[in-house]
C-alpha cells in the first residue's frame, strides 16, 4: 500500500499553499487500525499541524481515539479545502501506487 | 396545525457518544413543520436493537400516547419497519420520511414533484423489495407464493426512476443552457446557500426588493427563485435555492441534483447562517454546510453571511465569528430584515465577481451590425461609441457577451 501526505495551508475553501508532499510505501499482511495509524505516524512525521484524514481511514473511530493513537492533534475534514486536501492525497496515493508496482500486477 | 395529526417522537442515541439535545429539536422542528402536533418525546441511550431500532419497551410506551404516527429520528431499515408494523401496528416514518413528507406537501412546480417523487422511489424500492423477500420466506413454488403483481411491483419503480432521472436531466440541461443564456446576456449568477431555515429568502427579498415566499420554518423554498440585482454596473441574477439538512441521506442530493446544480455552477455562493444559533448550533450546521457544498462540487468564491444579527449585541456576535472562522470565508455580519449590513454585503459581492473587462469592437455598417449594437446596449455597458467610417465601439462587459459577437465573425475584436 501507499500513503500519502500532503502537509499544506488552508482557507476555509481553498488550499493557500502546498508545503510538503510525501509517499510512503508499505507492505503488510493485512491492514487493520495498527497498521494504518503506525504508517500514518511515520508518514506525518516532523511535519506541524493538525493530522486531518478520512473517517472511513480510521474505521469511523471517534476523534478523541484517534488522537490517543496517533498522539498528535486530529480531526475528520470539515471544511471544503480540508476535502480537497485530502482528495488531492488520495490521488497522489493512487498514482503512486501504480507507479511503484511491478508491472506484471497491474 | 391538524388536530388529527399526533406523533409521537423517539430517539435513540449511542451510550459511548455524549447526548445531543440537538437532535430532538431538530426533529420535533421538523414534525411541527410538516403539521404534526407531538405528544411526547421519548430518548433512549442503548446499543441498537437489530428488530425495532429502539427498545420495545420504549415502543410501547410511545403507542400508549395512541398516536398517528411514530416519528423516529434514527434510520430504519426494511426489517425493523416490517418488525414494528407488524408488532405495534404503528404507522410509522423515520427523519428522512418526515423530510420528504414535507417536501411533497411544498413541491410546488413540476420539477419539484419530479424530485420529490424520485427521492420518494430511491427510499422506497430498497423496503418494496426487502418486503418481497420476506413475504416469499418459506414459500413453496406453486403455493402461496408472491403474484404476479407483487413482484413486478419492484420492477415497476425502477422502471418509473429510470423515467424520472431521464425527465430531470432534461431540466437539468435546459437548467444549463438557460445559465449560458443568461451569462451571455452579461449577468453574473450568484446562488444563495445555507442550512434550513437561515433566512436565505429574506435575504433574496431585501437585496432585490421581491416578495418571495419567506416562512420561519425549515424548507420553504424548494425550486431555485432568481431574482436580478444590479451592483456598481455589474448585472447579477441572485438564486435562492433549497436549504441544506445535516445527514442528508446521498440519494435525496442526487434527487435534488438538477436545483444543487444552480449552487454549483454559480459564478459566486453566499452561504447563509443564522447567527441567533448557539456557538455550538452554530458551527455544526456550518459543517452540514460545507458538506453539502462539497457534494454539490462546488468550486466558486464564497462569502458568509452571518444573518439575523438584530437579535444580539457586538461582543456575541464577535465571540461566535471568531469560533467559525475556519468555516466562514469571507465573513459578514448582516440582518436581512432590518437591512443591516446589507450594503457591506454588496460591497463584497462586487469585490468578489470578477471584474468586467474593457473591449473595442470594429464593425462596418450592416443591418447586423446594428442590431448587435442593439443587443449590446442591453447585455454590456458601452463607454464610447463612435460612428465613422465603420462603427467602434468601447464596451466594458462579460467574456461571455462578447463571445457571441465573436461567434457571428462580424468584425475584428481586440481587449484593451
Amino acid at each position: 500500500m501507499v500513503c500519502a501526505v500532503v502537509s499544506a495551508r488552508v482557507s476555509p475553501i481553498f488550499i493557500e499553499k502546498i508545503n510538503v508532499v510525501r509517499i510512503v510505501p508499505h507492505v503488510a499482511e493485512a491492514v487493520d487500525l495498527n497498521t494504518v495509524a503506525d504508517l500514518t505516524v511515520r508518514a506525518c512525521m516532523c511535519l506541524p499541524g493538525i493530522v486531518v484524514a478520512e473517517s472511513g481511514d480510521f474505521y469511523n473511530q471517534e476523534i478523541w481515539r484517534v488522537k490517543c493513537i496517533l498522539g498528535r492533534d486530529f480531526k475528520y475534514p470539515e471544511t471544503l479545502a480540508e476535502r480537497t486536501a485530502i482528495e488531492l492525497a488520495h490521488h497522489i496515493s493512487l498514482a503512486g501506487r501504480r507507479l511503484i508496482i511491478d508491472p506484471r500486477e497491474r | 396545525m391538524n388536530d388529527d395529526k399526533t406523533a409521537v417522537l423517539l430517539l435513540r442515541e449511542n451510550p459511548s457518544k455524549s447526548p445531543d439535545p440537538y437532535k430532538m429539536a431538530e426533529l420535533r422542528g421538523l414534525a411541527n413543520a410538516a403539521g404534526y402536533r407531538v405528544l411526547a418525546e421519548i430518548h433512549q441511550r442503548r446499543d441498537l436493537d437489530h428488530r425495532f431500532q429502539i427498545g420495545k419497551g420504549k415502543i410501547a410506551e410511545a403507542m400508549s400516547h395512541s398516536p398517528k404516527k411514530l416519528i423516529f429520528y434514527n434510520a430504519l431499515s426494511p426489517g425493523q419497519v416490517f418488525n414494528i408494523q407488524s408488532e405495534f401496528s404503528a404507522q410509522i416514518l423515520d427523519r428522512f420520511n418526515l423530510i420528504l413528507e414535507i417536501f411533497a406537501t411544498r413541491a410546488a412546480t413540476r420539477e419539484a414533484k419530479l424530485q420529490v417523487e424520485l427521492a420518494t422511489l430511491s427510499y422506497d424500492a430498497p423496503q418494496v423489495r426487502n418486503a418481497l423477500a420476506l413475504q416469499k420466506t418459506g414459500e413453496q413454488p406453486g403455493f402461496c407464493g408472491a403474484g404476479a403483481y407483487d413482484q413486478s411491483m419492484y420492477h415497476d419503480i425502477r422502471k418509473r426512476m429510470a423515467k424520472i432521472r431521464t425527465e430531470l436531466k432534461d431540466v437539468e440541461m435546459m437548467g444549463e443552457d438557460r445559465r449560458q443564456r443568461r451569462r451571455e446576456m452579461g449577468f453574473d449568477l450568484v446562488a444563495l446557500a445555507g442550512y434550513t431555515n437561515a433566512g436565505k429568502s429574506t435575504l433574496l427579498n431585501s437585496l432585490t426588493g421581491s416578495v418571495v415566499t419567506a416562512k420561519d420554518q425549515p424548507f420553504t423554498t424548494l425550486s431555485p427563485t432568481t431574482r436580478a440585482l444590479e451592483i456598481k454596473g455589474h448585472k447579477i441574477l441572485l438564486t435562492d435555492t433549497v436549504g441544506f439538512i445535516d445527514d442528508l441521506p446521498h440519494f435525496l442530493i442526487k434527487a435534488f441534483q438538477s436545483t444543487l446544480s444552480e449552487i454549483a455552477h454559480a459564478d459566486l455562493v453566499l452561504l447563509v447562517a443564522d447567527m441567533k444559533d448557539s456557538p455550538e448550533i452554530l458551527r455544526r450546521k456550518l459543517l452540514a454546510s460545507h458538506k453539502a457544498l462539497w457534494d454539490c462540487g462546488v468550486t466558486a468564491p464564497m462569502i458568509t453571511i452571518l444573518n439575523k444579527v438584530d437579535g444580539i449585541d457586538e461582543t456575541e456576535a464577535a465571540a461566535k465569528m471568531e469560533g467559525i472562522e475556519d468555516l466562514a470565508p469571507n465573513p459578514v455580519l448582516a440582518s436581512a430584515s432590518s437591512g443591516q449590513g446589507l450594503e457591506e454585503l454588496q460591497e463584497r459581492i462586487y469585490e468578489q465577481l470578477q471584474p468586467l473587462q474593457e473591449y473595442q469592437i470594429r464593425m462596418p455598417y450592416t443591418p447586423e451590425s446594428l442590431s448587435e449594437l442593439s443587443r449590446l446596449y442591453e447585455t454590456a455597458e458601452l463607454l464610447q461609441v463612435s460612428y465613422g467610417e465603420e462603427l467602434v465601439i468601447r464596451l466594458r462587459g462579460k467574456k461571455e457577451a462578447m463571445a457571441k459577437i465573436q461567434g457571428a465573425s462580424l468584425s475584428e475584436m481586440s481587449t484593451e
